[in-house]
């Protein structure tokens, strides 16, 4: 078997034990690699209805095939676990080295399972896997507990997947944070690991990944790095401005969520664009393991120095979704969530979500003592609460339950902005009906990344679609882009590649390394397959059709004001065209015909 | 006369964030600043870029041939992606 070192481990942090357990081929055409393998396993081993905080979850740290290779953005690596922001899946995937030196340890994935005592990390070199005791790392934040950790190891090539403070206090927003400032950041995987006592992962491997043919996956692998660096967005745009390019585009379109959505205009979107940032802040840009793109920023400000970030939807969760008007708080912003070790699109949202409480009079100041004002606006808020959240001190106990859980709490719920519980990202969907769409199915809550429809309805990539076409092949565009990421997602690369390579490119690689013969089709078919065991998960885990929905203010409340004014989502009128494109019956359930299809009968 | 905002490295070209443009149509103002700010400017906009008028992508209004009036705002962009 080719891509695969056809390896995995099981760790039981309960009982300490450790063992190896093989893969086979026939596996790894099934699911490919990190969502696919993450889903299997949670289907098969544990109880769809677990709490997720409790230690029957379980948590898979999952490469895939192209992980660790040459290919280009082959560094990715994805945690899969059982959410405890929304219930329901959590496949949260990033960048950075420590994807790719899990997969030079000789490891396809890790199973993570059980609960420790006391504060553990795990420790692998190469075949050697170790729980070691992590109490004198516990509390400390990201940047620390890298240092402290790498020194111990005595290696410093060396890769670490930690939480902060916030995964510690189970946050049901906190992340996982590789190469200090990268994140698998949604879904509150960092709790999960908070809750199993485990600070940390740090890996070093010195294997090569077995490949079919080395001299033509290089050719063909160099094909692909030449199409994405002659291509005007993933060789110059990115690089040059970063995701941060779209703050003016994304405003300009009048879809930029601005104050919890309550308009689609920000009025200082240009004081804080990726044009304002590279002129203010900017010292370079900076690519995670084997890319050619390098969207990644180094900002440098003079209260922490050299930082990285704020990324495109950060800056927009800490700035225009508060009304807040000051880029270099953002980025200091940004760092904090980073060094806590917490998701920043659902920290905004969440404050977002406070402070239309607080200025409807129904979160009040005495709620919050002395606390900053929740004001949209206010900048004071961002430092002061998002250490508060972290830390569980205050109104942070509060806040760190999220926007869904806060909005209840005070009986108003049309506060929270958000799909089954998580927090929604950055685009508007009244200004972007397919990808209001995407928000509703998504299988892992409020999410753009799992099918980006702003690509072909703003961007115009692979095709321009109008951004309020609602037929048929928008819907389907939505479910080819669901299909075509996972299996993305499942290689082990970064979906930005889609800017530049299209699906037979993939397919090119995958072949190449594998020394398959498998067709697009075939590996959309995976996709499809990894999409919708997800589902079937959710399905298990309690979902129903009611929460593949919008907040109402998308539904029912028409944009107030730009381009999209008078627009709102017609969501109820693509629903159902989605499940019945999908295979699935009226009420969001699998046909059994498509499980028959999909080869997913037993998991049922 | 309308109103022309250029962004990300359009500024570089134009050293300019905006500009009043003369013309009819969106095809009449691309063709002043194909003549004012030369190859490199055309060369920015030859694929995927982005033409908005008033917010509105001008592939779903009448293309180039769109047509522009004094209190219109044009918005150009440069190929560019981010998520
Ligand atoms: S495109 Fe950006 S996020 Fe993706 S691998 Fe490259 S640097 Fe990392």
């Amino acid at each position: 078997m080719y891509g695969y070192h056809g390896k995995i481990a099981r760790i039981n942090l309960s009982t300490g034990k450790i063992s190896v357990e093989k893969i086979d081929e026939d596996f790894a055409k099934k699911w490919l690699g990190t969502r696919g393998f993450g889903i299997h396993t949670l289907l098969k081993e544990i109880d769809p209805k677990v709490d997720p905080l409790s230690e029957g979850n379980k948590i898979i740290y999952s490469t895939g095939p192209l992980t660790g290779t040459a290919a280009p953005t082959g560094g990715r690596y994805m945690v899969i676990t059982k959410s405890p922001l929304t219930g329901y899946i959590a496949m949260s995937n990033s960048g950075g080295f420590f994807g790719a030196e899990l997969k030079f340890a000789g490891w396809d994935y890790l199973i993570v399972e059980g609960k420790s005592e006391n504060p553990v990390y795990i420790s692998i070199k190469d075949d050697d896997i170790e729980i070691k005791d992590a109490s004198h790392i516990w509390g400390k934040k990201v940047s620390e507990t890298e240092r402290i950790l790498l020194e111990e190891f005595g290696d410093k090539h060396a890769q670490i997947a930690s939480i902060g403070p916030a995964g510690e206090n189970l946050v049901k927003f906190s992340a996982i944070m590789n190469n200090g400032h990268r994140a698998a950041a949604r879904g509150g995987v960092g709790a999960v690991m908070g809750s199993k006592k485990l600070k940390a992962i740090i890996v070093r491997g010195h294997k090569k990944t077995p490949l079919a043919d080395r001299q033509k996956f290089i050719s063909v692998v160099k094909e692909k790095i030449n199409k994405l660096k002659n291509d005007p967005v993933a060789g110059s745009g990115l690089p040059k401005y970063g995701t941060a390019v779209l703050v003016n585009i994304i405003n300009q379109n009048g879809l930029y969520p601005t104050r919890n959505f309550r308009s689609g205009v920000f009025e200082y979107a240009e004081e804080q664009s990726g044009e304002a940032m590279a002129a203010k802040y900017l010292k370079k840009n900076k690519p995670c393991y084997a890319c050619p793109i390098g969207c990644g920023r180094v900002n440098v400000i003079s209260s922490v120095g050299e930082t990285e970030g704020p990324e495109y939807e950060s800056l927009w969760a800490l700035g225009a979704h508060l009304g807040i008007n000051d880029l270099g708080s953002i980025i200091e912003a940004n760092h904090i969530c980073d060094e806590m070790g917490l998701d920043t699109i659902s920290t905004g949202g969440t404050l977002a979500t406070a402070m239309e409480l607080y200025d409807r009079g129904i979160l009040k100041q005495e709620d919050l003592g002395d606390a900053p004002p929740l004001r949209f606006g206010n900048t004071e808020v961002l430092h002061y609460y998002i250490k508060k959240i972290a830390k569980r001190e205050g109104f942070g106990a509060k806040l760190a339950e999220g926007g869904y859980r806060l909005a209840e709490s005070y009986g108003y719920i049309d506060a929270f902005m958000g799909v089954k519980k998580q927090e929604l990202p950055a685009y508007d969907p009244r200004g972007a009906e397919g990808h209001g769409l995407g928000y509703a199915t998504d299988n892992r809550g409020g999410d753009h990344i799992k099918a980006y429809m702003i690509s072909p309805e703003i961007l115009g990539y692979p095709v321009k679609m109008d951004p309020h076409d609602i037929s048929d092949e928008k819907v389907k565009m939505l479910i080819l882009f669901q299909d075509l990421t996972a299996v993305i997602d499942a290689a082990g690369l970064c979906v930005f590649t889609t800017f530049g390579l299209v699906a037979d490119d993939y397919r090119d690689m995958l072949n190449a390394a594998m020394g398959w013969d498998l067709s697009t089709e075939e590996y959309l078919k995976i996709g499809e397959r990894i999409w919708n065991a997800e589902h079937l998960f959710n399905l298990k885990a309690g979902l129903t059709a009611e929460e593949d929905t919008l907040p109402k203010r998308l539904t029912d409340e028409p944009m107030p004001e730009g381009p999209n004014k008078g627009h709102v989502v017609r969501l109820k009128e693509m629903l159902p065209r989605y499940y019945a494109l999908r295979g699935w019956r009226d009420n969001g359930e699998i046909s059994e015909e498509k499980i028959k299809e999909l080869g997913l009968e037993e998991y049922l | 006369m309308p109103k022309v905002k250029f962004f990300a490295t359009l500024r570089e070209i134009t050293g300019k964030r905006e500009e009043i443009i003369k013309g009819d149509t969106v095809e009449d103002v691309l063709n002043t600043l194909y003549r004012e700010y030369g190859e490199e400017f055309r060369k920015e906009l030859r694929e995927r870029s982005m033409i908005l008028v008033n917010g509105k992508n001008i592939k779903h209004l009448e293309g180039l041939k769109t047509k522009v009036r004094e209190e219109d705002t044009i918005s150009i962009f440069p190929p560019a992606g981010g998520g």
